[in-house]
């Protein structure tokens, strides 16, 4: 089980700010992407940033069993 | 003295900032501000407020990550970065970035720098409430 997080305008257009996907692991964070798009069909198109486990991750990474992605469009703090 | 990185609801004080930077070294010969505040007017709307939200376990990190880097990058004393979050009406302060060197130049430098990397590095975001509804705001260097 993948805990998935939400941000921003993410969270505000799915609904949704926290969901588990339960999917086969070790996966990329591209494919949980579109993974995430079918339980989500209205998640925007753009670009995201990601973290896993709290730390800045990219598209490549890999998550395993257990791990927390955070999905966050672009900063707008300041 | 309150911790020199901090994200609260709460608003700050610009000269509680200050004095505290300046407590820090006698050598300080320049201190350097930035205070964004929350305006009432963008692109034709009229804002009530601002609302931030932060993915709070990394928010704060990214903070003390960009405190030690502005350290490292420049030569400067010390540097101060508070954030609020939540609710904040239009005309009240949002972000303050205090910096401390021996001479000017050095402090006006990293303060620009210091402001720039916060909007890239640190996960906030900025959703403006409008008497027409609320929308979240697209980032802008």
């Amino acid at each position: 089980m993948i805990r998935v997080l939400l941000f921003g305008v993410l969270a505000t257009k799915t609904g949704t700010k926290e969901i588990e996907l339960d999917v086969k692991t070790p996966v990329s964070l591209e494919a949980l992407l579109e993974e995430l798009r079918k339980r989500l069909p209205s998640l925007p198109e753009g670009e995201f940033l990601f973290a896993v486990n709290e730390e800045h991750a990219s598209k490549e990474t890999t998550v395993n069993d257990g791990d927390t992605v955070a999905i966050m469009p672009p900063f707008s703090g300041g | 003295m309150k911790e020199p990185v901090r994200i609260q609801k709460e608003n700050f004080s610009v000269e509680e900032e200050v004095e505290a930077i300046k407590r820090t070294s006698k050598r300080i010969g320049a201190v350097v501000t930035f205070l964004g505040v929350a305006r009432d007017f963008s692109k034709g709307h009229t804002i009530e407020a601002l609302e931030f939200e932060q993915y709070e376990q990394m928010a704060l990190k990214a903070l003390r990550k960009l405190r030690e880097d502005t350290l490292e990058r420049f030569d400067i004393i010390d540097v101060r970065i508070v954030h609020r979050v939540a609710r904040i009406p239009a005309g009240e302060n949002i972000v303050l970035i205090v910096v401390a060197s021996e001479h000017r130049k050095e402090a006006f430098s990293a303060c620009s720098w210091c402001i720039d990397t916060l909007k890239k590095t640190v996960p906030l975001w900025k959703k403006e409430i409008t008497p027409e509804g609320e929308s979240w705001v697209e980032p802008h260097p």
